[in-house]
């Protein structure tokens, strides 16, 4: 049932990346009708989460593949939440191709979702998993709202002028958003962090342990406190702080994707 | 009977600003030219539009040769007091579909001196609602007025046409627009007492800047500059300690000499915690260092290039304004079927009254004759079944008539005048 639904948001996330493309990059006229798409594959997304929660007894984040459909989930949300806020329609055209992948990926890797291990039945997993997506899915947006930053930036300085630069929000607008997302991502990193070692405490013994997931989690951490630490004192702000909030984001996506592979991790989606 | 529209005016393409000067109406006057205009037979409906670029009177006629001959006789005659040579030269005419269609275009815009330019609806909605006020206003003119409103609003929504600034001062708010969020916390410093930079200094105070500093080698100047503007004057020595608090910066002073170079910006940049700063350089001559651009959160834009920017944006409109005149093309085909409508509904109600008047004749005469007996419950089901055979009869020619059709279809007009020839309903 679950994995209907979830095939039913794919094509939703496809239906909104190909409005989102149309509207924003090729037509360039204000519509709701790609958020509202959006919106639905949403709720269907949760609708697909819910059931399997139901189902399972256990939320649906210990494979590979249901770590990815979660945070899709919550960067969606988070998407939607600064659409209503600050009508950020070109972020969508950047953030629903990604959620599409991630939900198709989902896929690829998909198989039954394994067995819980015992020793991780306590209240902590569920803590622990929603902080960290959540600030990964937050810092995951600041790197789009870099993005769009840097390329309003770019039109500027080139003296570039056409109807999407316009229509993009103002340097200062994206440039406290990205802020704002910092301020927000770096205290659920955190926490994210706390309750990792917590939990490392309970399954391998110790806080910390050298994992190599709580060590690129931490070199994460410091990069992202030191960047939040230069734009509260030292005015780093705009070009500068932009491509340093994405750079940040390639280190976690860095070792999200491929770091596993070379530096084997008992953490993640392989609870063996 | 079959009204026409026709349209008889002069634009800024036909005649020069005197001749257009001379013929203008007055605000205050158009409702009596209007009455005035309702003295002429031929003219059933008419709105007098008057701008500063185009003076034309819109008219719903029966006669359209005569109306045409008479409006130009009301023009020349609005100008007698002014001038002497002919306005024939000037004065252009169009009629039915093409008066239609040039109506539209003047709503849309695409027939201004800056096509896009978005005052002209206001206008034309003011001078149909003073028209409408005289009483001057019927079915047709009514309909077009209100569908040339609509054309006007879809160009707006489905083109680009009047999104892009085409002066180098909006151009150069545009771009500030990108940079900040919002105006009303920004500070403005003008450097120098050039024409444009004032210009541009208005425009942002326009758009809702929180201060405006001016400053000029001459201190005199700057106080005459920073009272005509409402500003606040600051001595020419002091302007680089002030500088950090300027978030636009406009150079005009007219002189060749760097004012502020990019070491300068750094440092100021630096005092501001890199908060952005845009500098215009709106001269003709160079006041700011080119270099400065080279700085991040510093963004520099001398006249060429804002200049650059906005003969781009013209050319954008004039590419906009190609899918505007398709809009215009579909508009004033949808506006000829309602017209060619309007002219079937007599030759319907002739059609009815035609069936009607046998059916009632031949009843009569069978109802006096050998079926004088019937009760009147009879009398009554016979009236009402041949009135439902009639309507049967008529259903398939009216339905058909009703149907909307362009106005210049032949077949459709060769259907309407077999109908009119063989009933015998011409002149009915």
């Amino acid at each position: 049932m679950d994995i209907i639904l979830l095939k039913a948001t794919a094509v939703l996330y496809l239906l909104a990346t190909a409005s989102f493309v149309f509207y924003v990059l090729v037509h360039n006229t204000a519509s709701r009708l790609p958020t509202l798409v959006l919106l639905a594959g949403f709720l269907l997304h949760t609708s697909a989460l819910s059931v399997h929660f139901l189902q399972e007894g256990y939320p649906a984040v210990t494979q590979f593949h249901e770590a990815l459909t979660f945070k899709s989930w919550l960067i969606v949300a988070l998407y939607l939440v600064i659409q209503i806020k600050y009508r950020l329609t070109v972020l969508g055209a950047i953030v629903t191709p990604v959620v599409f992948l991630m939900t198709l990926a989902a896929f690829a890797f998909g198989a039954a979702s394994g067995e819980l291990p015992p020793g991780l039945k306590t209240y902590w997993l569920p803590v622990h998993f929603t902080l960290a997506f959540l600030g990964n899915a937050v810092f995951a947006l600041a790197f789009a709202v870099s993005l769009i930053y840097l390329l309003q930036e770019r039109g500027l300085k080139h003296k570039k002028m056409t109807a999407l630069l316009k229509r993009i929000p103002s340097l200062e607008a994206l440039d406290r958003l990205n802020y704002q997302l910092l301020v927000w991502g770096f205290p659920l990193m955190t926490l994210g962090i706390l309750t990792g070692s917590l939990l490392a405490r309970i399954y391998w013994g110790d806080y910390w342990t050298w994992d190599p997931r709580q060590i690129s989690s931490g070199i994460a951490w410091l990069f992202y406190g030191a960047l939040l630490h230069g734009r509260i004192t030292a005015g780093l702000r705009g070009k500068k702080a932009a491509v340093l909030t994405m750079f940040g984001f390639c280190v976690v996506l860095g070792y999200f994707l491929w770091g596993e592979t070379l530096f084997p991790s008992r953490h993640g989606g392989r609870f063996e | 009977m079959q009204k026409e529209i026709v349209i008889v005016g002069l634009n800024h393409r036909s005649a020069p600003i005197e001749v257009r000067e001379s013929v203008a109406f007055e605000n205050g006057y158009v409702r009596d030219a209007l009455v005035r205009l309702r003295g002429y037979p031929a003219v059933q409906e008419s709105v007098i539009l008057s701008t500063c670029n185009r003076v034309e009177v819109v008219a719903a006629v029966s006669d359209a040769e005569t109306a045409c001959h008479d409006m130009k006789i009301f023009l020349d005659e609005q100008r007698a007091g002014h001038g002497a040579s002919s306005l024939e030269d000037h004065l252009y005419t169009y009629r039915g579909a093409d008066a239609v269609r040039h109506l539209f275009r003047v709503a849309a815009s695409l027939d201004s001196m800056v096509v896009g330019e978005p005052q002209i609806l206001g206008q034309l909605k003011e001078f149909y609602d003073a028209a409408r006020q005289a009483g001057t206003v019927g079915t047709v003119l009514h309909r077009l007025f209100h569908r040339s409103f609509f054309v006007a609003k879809r160009v707006r929504t489905e083109t680009g046409i009047a999104s892009r600034a085409v002066s180098v001062s909006s151009v150069a708010v545009d771009l500030a627009k990108r940079i900040f969020d919002s105006f009303d916390d920004k500070n403005v410093m003008l450097i120098g007492a050039g024409k444009m930079g004032d210009l541009m200094a208005r425009q942002l105070q326009r758009s809702g800047v929180k201060s405006l500093m001016v400053t000029n080698r001459t201190f005199e100047r700057a106080v005459a500059v920073a009272e005509r503007i409402h500003g606040s004057p600051i001595l020419f020595e002091d302007f680089p300690r002030y500088l950090k608090m300027a978030d636009l910066v406009i150079g005009c002073t007219g002189s060749p000499e760097i004012l502020v170079d990019a070491p300068a910006v750094e440092k100021v940049l630096r005092e501001r915690k890199q908060q952005p700063m845009f500098f215009i350089d709106i001269g003709d001559r160079r006041n700011f260092d080119s270099a400065i651009n080279e700085i991040d959160n510093a963004y520099l834009y001398n006249i060429d290039d804002l200049k650059e920017v906005a003969e781009e944006n013209l050319q954008e409109r004039s590419n906009e304004a190609q899918k505007a005149e398709e809009i215009v093309v579909q508009e004033v085909e949808s506006f000829g079927r309602w017209i060619g409508s309007l002219e079937r509904v007599p030759t319907i109600a002739a059609l009815r009254a035609h069936f009607d008047g046998i059916r009632r004749r031949e009843l009569a005469r069978s109802l006096s004759g050998n079926l004088k007996d019937l009760s009147s419950e009879q009398r009554q089901a016979l009236d009402d079944m041949t009135a439902a055979m009639i309507n049967k009869m008529l259903h398939g020619p009216i339905s058909h008539l009703k149907k909307d059709a362009p106005e210049e279809d032949e077949e459709e007009m060769r259907f309407i005048a077999a109908l009119k020839k063989l009933f015998d309903l011409e002149g009915k």
